[in-house]
């Protein structure tokens, strides 16, 4: 697609809950109108698994089969997401990574030059001490791009749906 | 998802009866079944009991997280047992198990399951926490303690 406008690249987190597909609706809805490319990803986060290991909740085989899951999980995600995109007329390329999850998408804005990063609503504070340790947050404090939190589920499907593919 | 979110005062026990390991995984099993979560006990018995083998979850500072992933689960089921005395749980530093937060997660919720874990590991680790839920009187206290905690 031809970029039409000033924000050319937009990023989309995909975190495997029902709110990044929300975000994912949200962004085509915008890539559409600006004529933005969009790219969307996803990362199993492995710091949580080693975290479990630490805290002896976890075995290393388990470590694998989880991380395993996590992987099945964020391909489906991307899947879904690049689907939403097709039947609207938007190309979204997806990249599954393993790692830091605030690192990652930190060194994708910046790879890529992002100019939007496009994530779901945020899950309640879980805890005090889960607060440091919540990844869309920190992603929020560490991007060096505007971040764009997309909310009302109900309202983005009416706006995704309302897509005219011409 | 919050730890309080997932328990209630129906699934939480403040002494529990039994003191041998495999009749606290049944006794708390028993409590996630009030959830309504869980199908069939059978099956989620032997994939908690296959977990344990692997290694005891009975970890340190009296706490153990039996857990596993179930198809038998139909969504997240917790439970929460406490134990006065402390019993033999195979632990990691040899002391006897207080708390006992029990998980049983769906296969296919290996994210919300990882993070539930977690919360767990990070509200454990505080000694003061783990304290006072050890001296909780009854499941509204241990629930409040929780709340508080989170």
């Amino acid at each position: 697609m031809q970029t039409k406008g000033p924000i050319k690249r937009i990023l989309l987190y995909v975190d495997g809950s029902e709110e990044c597909i929300a975000a994912a609706q949200f962004g085509i809805a915008l890539a559409r109108s600006i004529g933005a490319e969009i790219r969307a990803i996803y990362v199993v986060n492995v710091t949580l698994l080693k975290e479990l290991i630490k805290a002896r909740i976890f075995v290393k085989i388990e470590q694998m089969d989880y991380e395993q899951d996590l992987e099945q999980d964020g391909e489906r995600y991307l899947n879904y997401v690049a689907k939403l995109g097709r039947a609207k007329g938007i190309e979204i390329k997806t990249e599954l990574i393993k790692g830091v999850v605030n690192k990652e998408v930190v060194q994708k804005i910046d790879e890529w030059d992002v100019d939007l990063l496009i994530m779901g609503e945020l899950d309640p504070i879980l805890s005090r001490t889960n607060t440091y340790h919540d990844e869309a947050e920190l992603v929020i404090r560490k991007a060096k791009c505007s971040v764009l939190i997309v909310k009302n589920a109900e309202k983005v499907e009416q706006i995704y749906n309302a897509i005219e593919v011409t | 998802m919050r730890l309080s979110d997932l328990l209630s005062e129906e699934t939480i026990v403040v002494s529990l009866s039994h003191k041998d390991k495999q009749g606290v995984i049944e006794e708390l099993l028993n409590l996630a079944m009030k959830t309504g979560k869980v199908q069939d006990r059978a099956v989620a018995l032997k994939a908690v009991l296959d977990r344990e083998q692997l290694m005891s979850t009975g970890l340190e500072r009296g706490v153990a997280v039996p857990h596993a992933k179930t198809k038998s689960a139909m969504d997240l089921a917790m439970a929460l047992g406490i134990s006065k005395e402390g019993l033999d749980f195979q632990s990691a530093d040899g002391k006897p198990s207080h708390l006992f937060f029990f998980l049983l997660a769906p296969e296919t919720a290996a994210g919300p399951n990882v993070k539930v874990l977690a919360q767990i590991a990070r509200l454990t680790s505080d000694p003061s926490f783990c304290k006072s839920l050890r001296e909780a009187a009854s499941p509204k206290e241990a629930l409040e303690i929780i709340k508080d905690a989170e």
